[in-house]
C-alpha cells in the first residue's frame, strides 16, 4: 500500500525491524484503525492532498508511517491544528486521528467547537477505555469499576461515569456524519473500514464535519491477551458505548469555503480607505501662541458626550495641516456611560508625551469634568464649558480663561443632541483660533464623508457654538 | 478450485508478526494457529500459517493490524526475505516541492492614515501579507481583531474567533505549519495561554505574529496599561529551551512598521515574533504613513500544504532519541545566536554626549523622550536609549554608552522586567562594573509621566525638581 512508507525511516531512523514493523503492542486496535485509514485515502485517492494530524497518546508517531503531510499536535489541540491547516488550504483533505485522553479530557473544547463548526475535516475517534502512553491511567471513557492504576479500586462515582463522545458529538449541530465502531470481529472490521472511508469521502465531498468513534483494545494495560481484550470490548465497552450511526445528514449542502486570498495593491488600499488625496491646508503656521512646539488639549465628559470624536477632529485637523497628532482616550471597564476623557497633542515635528495632564486647553461637558480637570489647566490656558450643565466653576490657575457655552441647549434647538460636541468644536475654535475655521470644518466633513446628509447640521452645529463665543465676548 | 486460485492467498513475514491473533478467529477455514516458536529477531512468539485449506477470502489480512503483517502473496517475482521488493514498487515520482518567493508589489503613494494603535497593526499585518487571524476577544487588543474581522472577508482571507486562546495559538500553529502567515491579537492572560502553543511552535520550526497589547497584571489585574510581560516574552515562551524575537513598537506608526518586520523575521528564522504593545499605544490614534509596497507571500518549500510537493513534510517538535534533541536545540541555539547578531534593534535620542542616558520602551519611551529635552532645557545632558528589541536586548548598542554615561535611569511600568533585560545583556557583554542605575517604575495600569520622570532623575542627581 503507496500510503504507508516503505520504510518508516521516523521510527527510531528506520533501523532493523522498525522500519516495517509499528511501535504498537500486540493486539492493539490503533494498528487497524491506521491500515483502514490508509486503505481509504488510497481509494479515494487524495494522498497526495491529505494532511494528517497526530495526536498526544499512544498514535502520537502516527507520522512515522503515514506517507501523507504530517503535523504533530499538543495535547487534545489537534482539531484546533486541523483548523488552521484546513483554513490555510481549503482543498487539502484534513484527519484529526484522536484518542479518548486527547480528544475526550484535555481536549473536549477543541472538539466540541470544532465539530459545532462543521469544518470539513475527518476525525478518527479511538477509545479504549484507558490512557496507554502514560501508563493506564483512567480515561474519560473508562467503564466504572474497571481498574486503572490512578482507579486501584477501579472506577467509581466520585470518577464519574464514562463520556459517550459519539453521543455527544451527534448531538451538536456542526457534524454532518457520526457513527461508533468497534474492532473485535470481522462484521465489526468491515464497518470500521467503511465507516472511516465514508468520513473522508464527506470531505473530499467538501460536505462537512466527520467523526467515527472506534472502540479499540489496549490488551497490555487491560492485561489481556488479545483475545479476551476483544471480547471484553464487545461485552462491557459495546453495553455502554452503543455501537452504530449517531448522525447521518442526509445530503448535506456543499460547505462554504474560503476563497483565495487576495493580494492586489489597489484592494487593500481601498479596503483600509487609504487615499492619495491630500487634505487642503489653510494654516500658514504652527499655532504657536500656545506652546512653541507642542500643544495640550484634553476633552472630558460622560460617555455619549461626544469627547472622544471632538478630540479625534482635533487630532485629525493638526494632521491635515501637516503637524504631528496624537489622540489617547480613557478606557474604563464599563463600555458606555461612565467617564470619557481624551487627550490630545498636536506638536509641531513630534509628539513626545501623549498624555496630558496639564492641558493648555480643556474642553468640559459636565460639571466633575470641569471640577476634576479645570484646576490642571496651565496659566494662561482655555476652558471652553457646557454652561447649559455646568453652573460652578471651580478655582481656576492665574490667568486661565474659561468661557461657558450652551451646548445642550444649542443642540436641542437643533433638533439632535448628538451635535453637541461639534457645537464645542465651534465654541473651541471661536475661543482659541487654533487652527483657521476651515481646517477644523475640513475634518468634520471628512469625518461624515459617508453621511453627507448631516453635513449642513453639523456645520450650523459649528457656527451656532462659534456664535454664542463671540456673544459670551462681546 | 479455479476460480479459489485465482484470490491470492496470505503471505506472512514471521519478523513482522507480533502474534496478536486477531487473524486466527477470522479464518472460517482454521488455517491460522497461535504459534508455538519465539521468532529470534523479535522474541516475540508469530502466528503459524497452514494455507492447505486457504480460499484467499483475505479477511485474516484486513484482520492483520501491522501494515508489513500478512499481505496478500504479490506472484512470483519475489523476494521473501526483502520487504522493499516484496511489497512493490512505490509512487517515486514526487518531485520535492520548491520554495516560492515572496514577492513585493508597489503600493501607490497613499496619504498618511490617522489610526490606532490596534488598527495600524492590523493594517501592519494586511500589508505583511497577512490573511489569516485567529484569535480570542481580550481587552485592551480586541479593536484590532475587530478590524481584521471586518476587513479580511474583504481580502478573501480567514477571521477566526476561536474557542480559546489555547485552541487560538493551535490553530496558528496549522496554519503557519502549512507554510502562510498568521496573527492573532491577545492581552496579557490570553498571552499566558498561548505560551504552551508558542513552545510548540518554536520546537516545530513554525513562523507566527503575536501582538501582545500588554495590561495590568498578575492574574486578572486591570485592563490598564502595563509593561507586565517583557519577562514571559523574553524569558518564559513555554517550557522547554525557546526564545523569540520580541519588539517593542512606541508609536502607532511603529506598530505598523514592526508588525511588517515580524512577519519578515518569523519567516526568516522559522520562529514565532512577539510584539509587545502597552494599553495605552494599542488605543493612541496618531499619524501613520504607509510602505510602498504590500507582500504578496510566496510557499516556503518545508510547508506542510496538503500536496504532492510537499507531501513527505513534517511539523514536529518530538525528538525521541536523547542525541537528536540535542542536535535539534544545537539548531535552534544557532538561530538564537544568529537573530541575536542580526535583529537587535534601538532608537537612540540625545545620547551622543548623554551623561545620564534614560532607558525606556512602548509609551514609557515616548514619555522618556519628552523628559530628555525638559531634562536638557534645565541644563542635564539627557539622552534616551528605547530598545526596539527586547529579546535580543540591543547591548551592541549601548556597551560603547555605557563607558560614557555616569547614569542609567530605566523608566518602565513594571517592576524591573525591562531592567533586568537590560542588566542581564550587560552581564553577558562583560562589562561588570556599569554605570548606576536608578528606576522609575509605576504599576497598576499608570504609567511614569514627563513630569514625574523629570523629577526623579533631578532626584537622582541632587538637584530641586521646582521650577
Amino acid at each position: 500500500m503507496n500510503v504507508f512508507y516503505d520504510k518508516f525511516e521516523r521510527h527510531d531512523h528506520g533501523e532493523g525491524l522498525k522500519g516495517q514493523a509499528t511501535h504498537y503492542c500486540a493486539g492493539c486496535g490503533h494498528g487497524l484503525a491506521h491500515k483502514y485509514l490508509a486503505e481509504a485515502i488510497e481509494e479515494l485517492g487524495v494522498q497526495d492532498r491529505t494532511v494528517a494530524v497526530s495526536p498526544v497518546g499512544c498514535s502520537v508517531f502516527l507520522y512515522y508511517y503515514f506517507n501523507v503531510g504530517n503535523t504533530q499536535a499538543a495535547h487534545g489541540r489537534a482539531p484546533a491544528v486541523a483548523i488552521g491547516q484546513k483554513t490555510a488550504n481549503p482543498d487539502s483533505i484534513v484527519i484529526s486521528y484522536q484518542g479518548d485522553g486527547d480528544l475526550a479530557s484535555i481536549g473536549l473544547a477543541e472538539i466540541v467547537s470544532t465539530a459545532q463548526m462543521g469544518i470539513p475535516i475527518s476525525v478518527v475517534f479511538v477509545n479504549n477505555a484507558i490512557y496507554g502512553m502514560t501508563g493506564g491511567q483512567l480515561a474519560p471513557t473508562t467503564l466504572m469499576g474497571q481498574k486503572t492504576s490512578t482507579t486501584p479500586e477501579g472506577r467509581n462515582e466520585f470518577f464519574g461515569t464514562p463520556i459517550r463522545m459519539a453521543e455527544l458529538i451527534a448531538g451538536l449541530d456542526g457534524p454532518v456524519y457520526v457513527e461508533r465502531v468497534a474492532l473485535y470481529d470481522a462484521k465489526q472490521r468491515v464497518r470500521a473500514k467503511k465507516a472511516i472511508t465514508k468520513a473522508l469521502k464527506l470531505q473530499v465531498e467538501n460536505k462537512g464535519f466527520a467523526f467515527v468513534e472506534v472502540l479499540a483494545e489496549c490488551p497490555t494495560h487491560l492485561g489481556m491477551n488479545p483475545s479476551d481484550a476483544e471480547k471484553w470490548v464487545k461485552e462491557k465497552m459495546t453495553a455502554v458505548f452503543p455501537l452504530g450511526i449517531k448522525k447521518d445528514v442526509e445530503n448535506p449542502p456543499d460547505h462554504a469555503k474560503p476563497g483565495t486570498p487576495e493580494f492586489n495593491p489597489a484592494h487593500l488600499m481601498e479596503v483600509f480607505e487609504g487615499t492619495t488625496e491630500k487634505a487642503p491646508r489653510f494654516c500658514n503656521e504652527f499655532p504657536s501662541g500656545w506652546a512653541t512646539d507642542d500643544i495640550a488639549l484634553k476633552f472630558a465628559g460622560a460617555g455619549g458626550d461626544g469627547a472622544q470624536t471632538a478630540a479625534l477632529l482635533v487630532a485629525r485637523a493638526g494632521i491635515n495641516e501637516g503637524y504631528d497628532a496624537t489622540h489617547i482616550p480613557s478606557y474604563g471597564p464599563e463600555s458606555r456611560g461612565g467617564t470619557s476623557y481624551a487627550d490630545v497633542h498636536i506638536a509641531r515635528t513630534e509628539v513626545l508625551s501623549p498624555a496630558s495632564p496639564s492641558p493648555h486647553i480643556l474642553v468640559a461637558f459636565n460639571a466633575p469634568s470641569l471640577a476634576r480637570f479645570g484646576p490642571t489647566v496651565v496659566p494662561g490656558g482655555t476652558i471652553v464649558y457646557d454652561s447649559s450643565v455646568i453652573v460652578d466653576v471651580p478655582a481656576l490657575a492665574k490667568g486661565v480663561k474659561a468661557i461657558g457655552v450652551p451646548m445642550t441647549r444649542i443642540a436641542s434647538e437643533l433638533g439632535r443632541l448628538v451635535v453637541k460636541n461639534v457645537v464645542a468644536l465651534g465654541a473651541l475654535q471661536a475661543a482659541t483660533s487654533l487652527f483657521p475655521e476651515e481646517t477644523v470644518l475640513t475634518a468634520i466633513r471628512q469625518a461624515l464623508k459617508s453621511k453627507c446628509a448631516m453635513i449642513p447640521l453639523n456645520e450650523e452645529a459649528f457656527a451656532r457654538g462659534s456664535q454664542a463665543v463671540r456673544n459670551h465676548e462681546s | 478450485m479455479s476460480t479459489v486460485r485465482e484470490r491470492p492467498k496470505p503471505l506472512l513475514l514471521p519478523q513482522f508478526c507480533k502474534g496478536c491473533g486477531r487473524c486466527i478467529e477470522s479464518c472460517a477455514k482454521h488455517c491460522i494457529t497461535v504459534g508455538t516458536e519465539i521468532n529470534p529477531a523479535t522474541g516475540l512468539v508469530p502466528v503459524h500459517l497452514d494455507l492447505e485449506q486457504c480460499n484467499g477470502c483475505g479477511l485474516c489480512i484486513s484482520a492483520c493490524p501491522e501494515p508489513y503483517g500478512l499481505r496478500a502473496e504479490p506472484g512470483k517475482d519475489f523476494v521473501l526475505e526483502d520487504p522493499k521488493a516484496l511489497f512493490g514498487p512505490r509512487d517515486k515520482a514526487r518531485e520535492a516541492a520548491r520554495s516560492i518567493p515572496d514577492e513585493r508589489l508597489p503600493l501607490p503613494l497613499v496619504e498618511p492614515l490617522v489610526v490606532k494603535g490596534t488598527y495600524a497593526a492590523a493594517i501592519g499585518a494586511l500589508i505583511a501579507g497577512c490573511r489569516h487571524f485567529y484569535g480570542y476577544p481580550i481587552t485592551p487588543s480586541t479593536e484590532g481583531a475587530e478590524l481584521m474581522a471586518k476587513l479580511l472577508p474583504k481580502l478573501q482571507g480567514v477571521f477566526m474567533q476561536a474557542v480559546s486562546e489555547t485552541a487560538a495559538v493551535n490553530m496558528m500553529y496549522g496554519c503557519g505549519g502549512a507554510g502562510l502567515r498568521a496573527t492573532t491579537f491577545t492581552s496579557s492572560p490570553g498571552f499566558s495561554l498561548m505560551l504552551e502553543g508558542i513552545s510548540y511552535m518554536i520546537g516545530a520550526e513554525l513562523p507566527a505574529v503575536f501582538l501582545n497589547v500588554m495590561r495590568g497584571g498578575p492574574g486578572l489585574g486591570n485592563i490598564a496599561p502595563e509593561q507586565s510581560d517583557i519577562k514571559l516574552a523574553c524569558r518564559g515562551l513555554g517550557h522547554g529551551n525557546t526564545h523569540a524575537v520580541v519588539l517593542a513598537p512606541s508609536t502607532p506608526q511603529e506598530m505598523l512598521d514592526l508588525t511588517i518586520l515580524a512577519f519578515d523575521i518569523a519567516f526568516r528564522y522559522r520562529n514565532p515574533v512577539v510584539i509587545l504593545g502597552d494599553g495605552y499605544l494599542g488605543q493612541m490614534t496618531g499619524t501613520v504613513r504607509l510602505p510602498d509596497f504590500v507582500v504578496k507571500p510566496g510557499l516556503p518549500d518545508w510547508a506542510v500544504w496538503g500536496d504532492k510537493g510537499h507531501r513527505e513534510n513534517l511539523n514536529c517538535s518530538i525528538f525521541l532519541s536523547e542525541s537528536d534533541l540535542e542536535a535539534h536545540n544545537t539548531h535552534l541555539n544557532a538561530k538564537y545566536a544568529a537573530m541575536t547578531a542580526a535583529e537587535q534593534r534601538a532608537d537612540l535620542f540625545e545620547t551622543d554626549d548623554a551623561d545620564v542616558l534614560l532607558v525606556a520602551c512602548n509609551t514609557p519611551g515616548r514619555m522618556a523622550k519628552g523628559a530628555v529635552r525638559d531634562l536638557r532645557a534645565r541644563g542635564i545632558k539627557a539622552g534616551l536609549f528605547r530598545p526596539m528589541t527586547l529579546w535580543p536586548f540591543p547591548i551592541d548598542a549601548l556597551k560603547p554608552m555605557l563607558e560614557r554615561v555616569r547614569r542609567i535611569v530605566v523608566v518602565e511600568a513594571s517592576n524591573g522586567q525591562l531592567e533586568d533585560e537590560m542588566r542581564l545583556a550587560i552581564s553577558h557583554a562583560g562589562v561588570h562594573a556599569p554605570p548606576v542605575i536608578n528606576s522609575v517604575r509605576r504599576f497598576g495600569g499608570i504609567l511614569p509621566q514627563q513630569r514625574e520622570i523629570v523629577e526623579r532623575v533631578l532626584g537622582f542627581e541632587g538637584k530641586e525638581a521646582a521650577a
